[in-house]
């Protein structure tokens, strides 16, 4: 186990390490001044030939990338070419938002995927499995954007329940302290604390939803297609002959089994939530970190650009491996595939 | 009918027995039939369309479809707010939403499977470290890469279909590298190299009938999340810019619109969603009638 989990960390710091090349020459790469790039200072600002030294533009490129490095964990992204804001202290801000619709809407999936799998695999063939994968295929299929505009227009216009966009209702004067919504409201001190919790979570509702479809529907097929899998092995047979009943059968040899699959696919699952999200926090107007880095490719704001790619790629990354250690810990049988490679 | 003076039993070749297995399905016939016609649509659609992608009626803006009591029969599916044939549009965009990733698609695969081969026929350092950094490095999604090549290039219809065309070839390579690997360590490989097969032989003639079933389950895989990536990006506005009838740029448009016509945003959505759901039932059956042609 110690052995997968040294391994699983030197690919991590090996990617992130590719990674932060990848970021670091994308300053090179994007039209205009390098070190307007990389630090969002024009070359007509004072500050202009400081910057320039401090991330050691005048020396050679190894020594530009230390600088980069160094400028990189001492928090200084750079300022937005847009409004001057230092990219850092506004990722402070909106990477809560993100995650905080994210975790919930993976929970969501999470939650609700794997039952529903296991439930259409057990009336295999039947109508609620014929229903539940009609459900998944449409899921499956529908373009996020064209979801979230379906259901804002019958949910929030047509119906009235749930509000159309946005965090919160404006009118509760929550101080932004973490960037997350539900964090903030729960720190600031307030008598109508409850009511805009309430109101928050009501605005969440239907980007949560959305969000959630995708990687839900991935996580329901995978699981019913492993436990069909499972459920024609032998050892299924097996344990029915020993006499045990069905949800015996069920709980302890199909759904363990099953999930080995599920587990790894949890990072696929995750990967396509975070691409969804940058489209569903534009549609809801949620001011997160996809919100802006989608609004800063259109403004040319390249330093806004780096960091949130290396944010949401480093995270993305780092789910990955953590399901996969996870995966290698819950099932020793992949542990030892891992270890003859 | 020609009657054999002899009892042949003709058994159909593997090949045309995963044809027959498709066909035999009538959901998988349907998406077979809708995508053939979506072809045909990004062929000539800009020939039998009615009127041109942004020809304007002023006479006849925000109009519904013509089933509904305010229609007009000139334009069967409506118009938008600038008096533009919602029919129309949508077979002009016909090429942008669906021929143009087919074709990145497979330009893609064509590029990274033959450097697939290559890698995995001749270079010997296929060492596993590599596959899992690569792997590692992929499963970044799609369209984030192509949101970094784009960040670089540049928005633009043509910028988006070059960034999603580059974004998949890593990726078929990477597949058709480990499923040949995978293949090459197999007793019939070998023994076939102990007969001293040439090494284009061993793999036009014994690797590649092995390997169909994941190569064409990436193809369709890819191609359904190309078209989903290029009108994601419309939608963003980073991919085909505003008059261009790109279904998911037609959907950005609609945004604010969607209220008082909702038409405007159900059309593209629609015939997007059934493009998508025909290739991804397309993908599901060719792979589970492979799969079932690789277990007989």
């Amino acid at each position: 186990m110690i052995r997968i989990i040294l391994r699983q960390l030197t690919v991590l710091i090996l990617t992130l390490f590719l990674l932060s090349l990848l970021a670091f020459s994308l300053a090179y790469l994007f039209p205009g001044d390098v070190v307007t790039n990389a630090s969002g200072v024009l070359a007509t600002d004072v500050h202009y030939p400081a910057v320039a030294h401090a991330r050691a533009f005048d020396k050679n490129i190894l020594s530009q990338y230390l600088a980069y490095m160094s400028h990189l964990f001492s928090y200084d992204w750079g300022v937005s070419l847009q409004d001057g804001v230092s990219v850092w202290q506004e990722f402070k801000l909106r990477f809560p938002a993100t995650l905080e619709l994210s975790l919930l809407a993976m929970a969501l999936a999470l939650l609700l995927g794997p039952p529903l799998g296991i439930l259409a695999a057990i009336n295999h063939n039947k109508i609620i499995d014929q229903v539940i994968t009609l459900f998944s295929l449409s899921g499956y299929s529908i373009p996020v954007f064209w979801m979230a505009q379906l259901c804002i227009l019958i949910f929030a216009v047509a119906l009235g329940w749930v509000p159309i966009a946005g965090q919160v209702n404006p009118l509760f004067d929550i101080p932004l302290v973490s960037g997350s919504i539900l964090v903030d409201i729960w720190l600031s001190e307030q008598p109508y604390r409850g009511i805009a919790l309430l109101n928050a979570l009501q605005h969440m509702l239907l980007p949560v939803i959305v969000l959630a479809t995708v990687p839900l529907v991935l996580l329901m097929r995978l699981t019913r297609n492993a436990c069909i899998e499972v459920l024609r092995l032998n050892f299924v047979k097996g344990a029915y002959a020993r006499g045990l009943s069905t949800p015996e059968v069920l709980f302890k040899h199909v759904i363990p089994n099953a999930m080995q699959e599920v587990t790894l696919h949890i990072s696929t699952a995750f990967s396509l939530l975070i691409t969804n999200i940058l489209i569903i926090e534009l549609i809801f107007s949620w001011p997160g970190l996809g919100r802006w880095l989608v609004r800063s490719i259109y403004e040319r704001d390249y330093p806004v650009i780096q960091g949130a790619l290396l944010l949401l790629t480093s995270l993305i990354l780092l789910v990955n491996i953590t399901t996969t250690i996870i995966h290698a810990w819950r099932f020793p049988r992949v542990r030892r595939e891992l270890n003859a490679t | 009918m020609r009657h054999d003076l002899y009892y042949e039993e003709r058994n159909p070749s593997p090949l045309q027995q995963a044809w027959l297995d498709f066909y035999a399905k009538p959901l998988a016939r349907a998406s077979l039939y809708t995508l053939c016609f979506l072809l045909f649509i990004a062929l000539l659609g800009s020939f039998i369309a009615p009127f041109g992608a942004n020809e304007q009626f002023s006479d006849a803006l925000s109009l519904p479809p013509a089933w509904s009591n305010h229609g007009d029969l000139r334009f069967l599916l409506g118009t938008d707010s600038l008096g533009r044939d919602m029919l129309s549009r949508i077979l002009h965009g016909a090429r942008f939403t669906f021929g143009l990733p087919l074709l990145m698609v497979c330009i893609a695969g064509l590029l990274g499977m033959s450097a697939g081969v290559m890698v995995a026929m001749n270079a010997g350092l296929a060492s596993a470290s590599i596959k899992h950094l690569l792997g590692l490095f992929f499963s970044i999604p799609s369209l984030l890469l192509a949101l970094i090549i784009i960040a670089v290039i540049g928005p633009g219809l043509s910028n988006a279909a070059i960034a999603i065309g580059l974004v998949f070839v890593p990726q078929f390579l990477l597949t058709t590298r480990n499923a040949i690997v995978e293949e090459l360590d197999k007793d019939y490989v070998i023994a076939s190299q102990l007969n001293g097969v040439s090494s284009s032989y061993l793999f036009m003639a014994i690797i590649l009938p092995n390997i169909v079933k994941p190569l064409v389950t990436q193809f369709t895989l890819a191609f359904s999340a190309a078209i989903l990536d290029i009108a994601a990006l419309g939608f963003l506005g980073l991919g085909a810019q505003s008059p261009v009838p790109e279904w998911g740029a037609m959907l950005a448009l609609s945004v604010e619109l969607a209220y008082n016509t909702p038409w405007v945003m159900a059309l593209p959505g629609l015939a997007l969603f059934l493009t998508l759901i025909s290739v991804n039932v397309m993908g599901e059956t060719l792979r589970s009638t492979l799969q079932a042609r690789m277990e007989h």
